[in-house]
């Protein structure tokens, strides 16, 4: 179970994120969405560290990192705990396919490298791209690469995985393979939080939708709750104005 | 004006001696240099507090005054501290044991570090932030991660240009003649001072100086070769 409390993330004197707090139990999906500048991708990036909340806690099962005065350590370990998909894939260019799953396997679990290759392979094969073991980012597409980036944070065996608009980089044509490894996954019982603008995904794959704006958690529900019934008046206009079609009567 | 062809391919011969100082001095410079440099652009990148304001400070005079005059003071002035010091502490040690290449060596060292540090720090900064926060993400410490997904891209970007220093380097050792050290260049004057076939030799000097040079472009290409390797797709 991950918990965040209080979360609170400035740059300078713009308040980004104000006091967020946010329950995720295990294996839940949680879709979280927002119109942009909300502060959603910046939520996603303190729960792995890679922005400093200014103030609040993040715990993972009995594991509590205290954001006021974090010990280096600990953000170590919350580092080792999750696991990030990113917009723009950020596979290491220098790697190739295997090399990329591979790293975090022999680097930081410490895995024998027969051990690691194998394991790297099997999740390479998971995500369809058996046959692109050799190949380096730049031979990859755009939704090659980002299935890449999702066997490499698969694994590290995280108790999250954090996907940070996975798709919103990509030629229309290739989302959907994309969606259909996330979706692949999902099923699989792995706790992830994705930051998205994937409507029907988002309404097809969470099981817990959290609706952000200007730095707070305006509503969150399941999917039902949120899409046919939202209760705050934000979140409605949010919705019609992102998926227009709904209101149409023909 | 004639040029003596048989005397160019004497004093081209007569040159070769002196080769291994030229290259001695240019690859303890370039190492010492690379060194120094890679310290003095992580100070600066990740402003490590007084390192990084030592770092500026070292930075902008070695490059702001000539390679020459860092020899001069180093040869002037190091005898002076360590005989100095050495009276003050009752060493026996003295600066004369100091070998006259010893000066070049270490000055040369200093120069190269501070252009070296510039071309460092543009191949760190070269590449993309996103590779350092992947392989933060992936539970890497700072110092893996520099090792393993940023130092190996840093160097590839960064490749022509230390290859333009290092050539720099082999030819501004010929500097070291000023403090007595037979280099390439030195050895051109001595072997035309019997004759007074400067010309010539200085001809066969350059002769030398440039084979070494493509030497160092040839190396450098297959080099960019191996480490670009992973550059050869073409989707982005």
């Amino acid at each position: 179970m991950i918990k965040l409390r209080q979360i609170s993330k400035s740059f300078g004197r713009n308040e980004v994120l104000k006091g967020i707090d946010l329950t995720v139990e295990k294996g839940e999906v949680v879709a979280i969405l927002g119109p942009s500048g909300s502060g959603k991708t910046t939520l996603l990036r303190c729960i792995n560290y890679l922005e400093k909340p200014n103030d609040g806690e993040i715990s993972i099962d009995d594991f509590t990192v205290h954001c006021r005065k974090p010990v280096k350590k600990d953000i170590h370990i919350l580092r080792q705990k999750t696991a990030m998909v990113f917009q723009q894939y950020n596979l290491f260019r220098h790697k190739t396919a295997l090399e990329n799953v591979m790293e975090g396997l022999v680097i930081v679990k410490k895995l024998p490298k027969d051990e690691a290759r194998k394991k790297s392979i099997e999740l390479l094969e998971k995500v369809g791209l058996g046959n692109k073991l050799d190949s380096y980012p730049s031979q990859l597409s755009g939704g090659q690469q980002q299935r890449v980036g999702i066997a490499r944070a698969l694994a590290l065996n995280p108790e999250v995985i954090l996907f940070d608009e996975p798709t919103s980089a990509l030629d229309p044509e290739l989302v959907g393979e994309v969606l259909a490894v996330i979706r692949k996954i999902a099923k699989e019982g792995i706790t992830m939080i994705i930051v998205t603008h994937e409507m029907s995904f988002a309404q097809d794959v969470a099981n817990h939708v959290v609706f952000m704006d200007e730095g707070v958690i305006v509503e969150e529900g399941n999917p039902r709750e949120i899409f046919q019934s939202p209760k705050e008046e934000r979140t409605r206009q949010f919705l019609a104005r992102i998926t227009p079609e709904s209101t149409y009567v023909i | 004006m004639k040029l003596d062809f048989s005397f160019l391919w004497t004093a081209f011969i007569k040159l070769l001696p002196a080769v291994p100082t030229t290259i001695n001095i240019t690859v303890v410079s370039v190492l010492c240099g690379f060194i120094i440099g890679t310290f003095v652009a992580l100070s600066r990148i990740y402003k490590v507090p007084v390192l990084n304001q030592i770092s500026t400070v070292y930075v902008t005079i070695i490059r702001g005054t000539p390679m020459l005059t860092h020899l001069m003071i180093l040869y002037v002035g190091l005898p002076l501290l360590i005989d100095g010091l050495g009276k003050e502490f009752g060493w026996s040690f003295r600066s004369v044991s100091i070998p006259m290449i010893g000066f070049a060596y270490i000055s040369f060292s200093i120069t190269a570090g501070a252009y070296f540090s510039e071309v460092i720090r543009s191949g760190m900064q070269a590449v993309n932030k996103g590779q350092l926060e992947a392989a933060h993400a992936i539970g890497m410490t700072t110092p893996q991660a520099l090792r393993r997904i940023v130092f190996p891209q840093a160097f590839a970007a960064a490749l022509p240009n230390l290859s333009n220093s290092v050539i720099g380097m082999l030819h501004g050792s010929t500097l070291a003649f000023t403090v007595s050290v037979v280099d390439i260049n030195a050895q051109a004057q001595i072997v035309a001072s019997t004759n007074w076939k400067f010309f010539e030799a200085y001809l066969a000097a350059a002769l030398v100086f440039w084979g070494l040079t493509i030497l160092i472009e040839r190396l450098t290409a297959l080099l960019e070769k191996r480490v670009n390797l992973y550059n050869r797709g073409g989707v982005a």
